[in-house]
This record gives C-alpha cells, sequence and structure tokens, in this order.
C-alpha cells in the first residue's frame, strides 16, 4: 500500500464550515450500523412471517413435551397396577375365590397394596351398560381386586398368575398390556406428528430466508456491487445479511413466542378446569425443563433463518456476481 | 536508475459482453506506479468497459490482465478483495449508498477492511473536511447537491490511500471551475505517489494539464499522438 495521503493536497474547504467527527453516544461503538437497508431483507413482512413460524413451532413442541408427559404419567400408572377378576358360579364360589386371592396376594413379595372392590363398586362399574341395580338382580357379578404392585414383580406375573389359579380356579389377572401398548402407540405417534409438524415448519422458515435473502440481495444488486467494488469479501457481505437476518429473526421468533405462551396458558386455563371433573384428561404443567425447550425454539427459529440466509447469500453471490 | 513498479499490464486483451462482438478488443497496455493517464474517447467507445477491467468489476474475457503483480484475469475470487482495496474508483454515477450518511460512505471501504471505526474516525472527517463537507458530515446522499455527492466520492475513493486512482467523467457533474481544481487535485495526488487514470471527454481539461493521453477508438487502445510517454504499446 502506497502512503499517499491526500490531505497533502491542496483541499476544497477553504471558506467551508468544518465539522468534526458525527456524534455517537458510548454504546454507538456496540452498535452496528447496517450496510443493507432496512427494507432489504424483506423488514416487517419478513418478521411477520418469521412469528408465525416461530408460534407453530413453539405449538408443536409443546405438543411433543405435553403428550410425552401425559404418555409417560398414563403408561406409568397402567404398568404398576393390575386387575384380579374372581368368577364362579354363585356368590359364595366368588366369595371364597376371592378371599384366597387376597391371601395369595398379601403373602407375594413385591404386592404394594391390594384392594377387593365391593360387590356394590363392581355393579357401579357395570351401570353405564346395564343400568342401575340389574347388575347384581341379574348377574353374578365377579370379585374385582385392583393391585398395585412393583417394577420388578410387574415384569414377571406368571408365577403370581400360577399362584392365583392354584388358590383360587376362578381368578384371572389383567396386567393392562392391551391398554398399554395402545396408549404408548397413540402417545409415540402423537409425539412423532408433532414432531413432524416442528420440522416442517423449520423447513418452511428455511426456505422463506432463501427466498427473502435472494429477494434482498436482487433489490440491492447496486449497493451489493458497490460493497465488492470497495474490496468486500462474499463472507462480508454474507455476515451483513446474516446479521440482519438474525436480528429480524429474533425479533419475530420472540414475537412467536409470546403469542404461543398466551396460547397455551389459555388452553392450560380450560384445560385444567376439565381435570376436576374427568381425571382422564391431562394434566397440563411445565417444569423448568419444559420452559427450557420451549424457549429454545424460537432462538433454533432464528439461527435456522440466520444461517440459511448467509449460505444462500455465499452462494448467490458466487453465481451472480 | 529507478525501476517503478508495475501498477497493471494487459496483454492482448479483449472484452466481450455475453455473445456480443467484443467492446475493447487488443489491449496491450500498461501503468507503472506514479504514472498519470488520460483516457479519452467518443461516448460509448469504451472507456467504462476498460476502467471496470482495471477495478475488477469485469474480468477479460481474453488476453492476460496482471493487476500488482497477480494475474488478476486468472484470479481466484478470494484473491480480488485485496486487490480492489488498493484501487480508489470515483464513479460517473458517484455510486453512494442512499442509506447511509456522507460520513458513513466515506468510511465504507474503511468498514469492508475490518478497521476498527476509533482507528478511521478521525481520518474520514478530516478528509471529508478536506473536501469541504465538513458540516455535512450526518448528510444522506439525496440532500446533497451534485457537487457534494462529487466529492463525497472523491473522498470515498481517497479514504485508503490507494495505489491506484481511476476516476470516470469525474467533472462531468460540476462546473467548470470546480473541474479544474478536481483535476489539479487529481495531479496532487499523483505528485504525492499514487497512479492515477481519468477518463474524460473534455479535450480542454486534458490538453491544459499536458498528461499523457490513451485515446479509445472502435474498441481499440492506443496512445494518442503527440501525447508523452503513454503506456499504450
Amino acid at each position: 500500500m502506497s502512503t499517499v495521503d491526500p490531505m497533502d493536497a491542496p483541499g476544497f474547504d477553504e471558506g467551508a464550515t468544518q465539522g468534526a467527527p458525527p456524534k455517537r453516544g458510548f454504546f454507538s461503538r456496540f452498535r452496528h450500523e447496517p450496510l443493507l437497508p432496512e427494507a432489504g431483507a424483506g423488514g416487517a413482512p419478513l418478521t411477520a412471517v418469521i412469528a408465525v413460524m416461530s408460534f407453530l413451532a413453539v405449538l408443536s413442541m409443546a405438543a411433543v413435551l405435553i403428550i410425552n408427559q401425559s404418555a409417560g404419567r398414563w403408561t406409568a400408572e397402567l404398568r404398576s397396577e393390575i386387575t384380579v377378576q374372581v368368577k364362579g358360579a354363585t356368590a359364595a364360589e366368588i366369595a371364597a375365590g376371592a378371599s384366597a386371592a387376597m391371601r395369595v396376594l398379601r403373602e407375594t413379595p413385591g404386592v404394594e397394596e391390594a384392594t377387593l372392590k365391593s360387590e356394590a363398586e363392581a355393579a357401579a362399574l357395570l351401570e353405564p351398560w346395564l343400568g342401575k341395580n340389574n347388575a347384581v338382580a341379574f348377574l353374578t357379578i365377579p370379585a374385582l381386586i385392583e393391585v398395585k404392585v412393583s417394577p420388578t414383580l410387574r415384569d414377571d406375573l406368571d408365577l403370581l398368575r400360577n399362584r392365583l389359579a392354584a388358590a383360587a380356579p376362578g381368578a384371572t389377572l389383567d396386567d393392562h398390556a392391551t391398554w398399554h401398548d395402545r396408549l404408548a402407540t397413540a402417545a409415540q405417534s402423537g409425539q412423532a406428528l408433532a414432531f413432524l409438524v416442528f420440522v416442517l415448519v423449520m423447513g418452511a422458515a428455511c426456505a422463506i430466508s432463501i427466498f427473502a435473502a435472494r429477494a434482498g440481495l436482487a433489490a440491492n444488486h447496486d449497493i451489493v456491487s458497490v460493497l465488492h467494488l470497495v474490496g468486500a469479501t462474499d463472507e462480508f457481505i454474507a455476515s451483513e445479511v446474516q446479521r440482519r437476518f438474525f436480528v429480524l429473526g429474533l425479533r419475530g421468533a420472540m414475537t412467536g413466542l409470546i403469542a404461543a405462551f398466551a396460547a397455551l396458558g389459555g388452553a392450560a386455563a380450560m384445560l385444567n378446569a376439565g381435570v376436576g371433573r374427568d381425571s382422564f384428561l391431562p394434566q397440563f404443567s411445565m417444569g423448568g425443563w419444559h420452559a427450557l425447550w420451549l424457549f429454545s425454539v424460537p432462538l433454533a427459529t432464528c439461527l435456522v433463518t440466520a444461517v440459511t440466509a448467509r449460505l444462500t447469500v455465499l452462494k448467490t453471490l458466487r453465481r451472480q456476481y | 536508475m529507478t525501476v517503478k513498479t508495475q501498477i497493471f499490464r494487459f496483454e492482448d486483451a479483449g472484452l466481450a459482453y455475453g455473445d456480443a462482438a467484443e467492446t475493447l478488443s487488443d489491449v496491450n497496455i500498461d501503468l507503472g506506479e506514479g504514472e498519470f493517464r488520460f483516457l479519452t474517447g467518443p461516448s460509448g467507445a469504451g472507456k467504462t468497459s476498460l476502467l471496470k477491467m482495471i477495478y475488477l468489476a469485469m474480468r477479460p474475457t481474453r488476453g492476460k490482465f496482471f493487476l500488482f503483480g497477480e494475474d488478476a484475469a486468472n484470479a481466484p475470487r478470494e484473491a480480488l478483495p485485496p486487490l480492489r482495496r488498493r484501487i480508489g474508483v470515483v464513479f460517473q454515477e458517484f455510486r453512494l449508498l442512499d442509506h447511509l450518511t456522507a460520513f458513513d460512505n466515506v468510511a465504507l471501504p474503511m468498514k469492508v477492511a475490518g478497521v476498527n471505526l476509533n482507528q478511521y474516525r478521525e481520518d474520514v472527517s478530516e478528509l471529508l473536511n478536506w473536501v469541504g463537507l465538513g458540516h455535512r458530515m450526518d448528510a444522506k446522499p439525496a440532500t446533497l447537491s451534485g457537487g457534494e455527492q462529487q466529492r463525497v466520492a472523491l473522498a470515498r475513493a481517497l479514504v485508503s490511500k490507494p495505489d491506484l486512482i481511476l476516476a470516470d467523467e469525474p467533472t462531468g457533474n460540476v462546473d467548470p471551475a470546480m473541474s479544474e481544481r478536481i483535476m489539479k487535485l487529481f495531479v496532487e495526488l499523483n505528485k504525492l505517489g499514487a497512479a492515477v487514470i481519468v477518463a474524460t471527454h473534455d479535450l480542454h481539461l486534458v490538453q491544459s494539464l499536458g498528461k499523457p493521453v490513451l485515446r479509445i477508438a472502435d474498441g481499440r487502445v492506443s496512445r494518442a499522438p503527440g501525447a508523452g510517454g503513454g503506456g499504450g504499446r
């Protein structure tokens, strides 16, 4: 580089007002003056679209977490409980079988709790299908024993099944395996679907970034050209675009997060109000880890947006300029 | 005897836009350190095209082009920005960035070179004072007159203290008095060591300064008759 200092030559300043460097505050040293204009990267429309994407992404991630939490609790409850049913030709036979089964259960290690349902309680379970008092009047209702078992015993119920069959020939053991498997499958399907939605939303965010970055470059063709001619590298220009998209993305993503939290809060209020009436509905609550996951979604959205824009710009510059 | 460093050299270079016939053909010129050339020719003759090749906006479609000792015709993209930073260009249409202030426009070459604001802040301010725009540092180009925009463009071209200064019709938008001052400035900068090429069709100015002249006609570059020390071969 030469040492030519233009100010050694006579200037144009005679008679003109001398000026000081523009006043810039303390924080300006940390602020980056954008070399690409605001409107160049899509501006407000892009922010709005990213807000919608972020909203959907947070909701889909919340669905994954809620399904995971609920399915875990449901399957855990199902796995810890078994039901022993004692049938017989007469009430006396059923009562004898039930007391023999209770004796076996009390003597079996791993049985944490065994509760024999009364005839009235068992009949109440049939009321929705047979009507009030009809079950007791016309049927010999089997005895039902609800049993809570340890995980070790739950893994191997064959011995208990055999001992029950030997002590009470009318006794059968239901380990709820069918329900458990169906519930687990349904939960996994729900989670997979929600995750697929999340991935699709992220994919859409990528596609939007590519489109917006290309449109921004085309709209700012002259500016990009000048930047090149004064010595800017492709990486410098891509960094400018990336920074711009990150800021737009962050703005949009945080808006989407706030909207999603509001929607989740409303849904939680409605759902939790229903839990009191029907305990089968999932309890809607979120812990610290869940919040962390949800907060990571907008961050991921704006990172995806910014990195995609950078890669698009680099590729486009190498092809077009 | 002092051997001058070569700034650039074209060897049998040609430039064509797409599939069209060559705009410039058989270009064989060179420029040494500290040399000055006027570039003249009728409108559309190819003055701007030749300058574009020199400041690496385009590369020759045939032949060789060496810039600051590098094979610029075949250099990879990554090698071009450092070469461009050694050239200061005053574009015919200024090409200022409308959304930036005069200060930020002048500072642009420093920013893209990664220089810290604290290092160039005073230089840019002094340069704007030097071109008589110290009071318009925060003005956007749209609020500046044509002559003021010209001077901002001039300051931007000079801020990085380039080895080569290219000016494309730098007097096209200013009055005769300012034209003369700008031309004298280029001569002074040349005396200070910078190589200079000024494209102009103002023959009166060319003759008044008595500097070597390259003439473009029919897509061919030649040394103008009677001009001393030209680089055309």
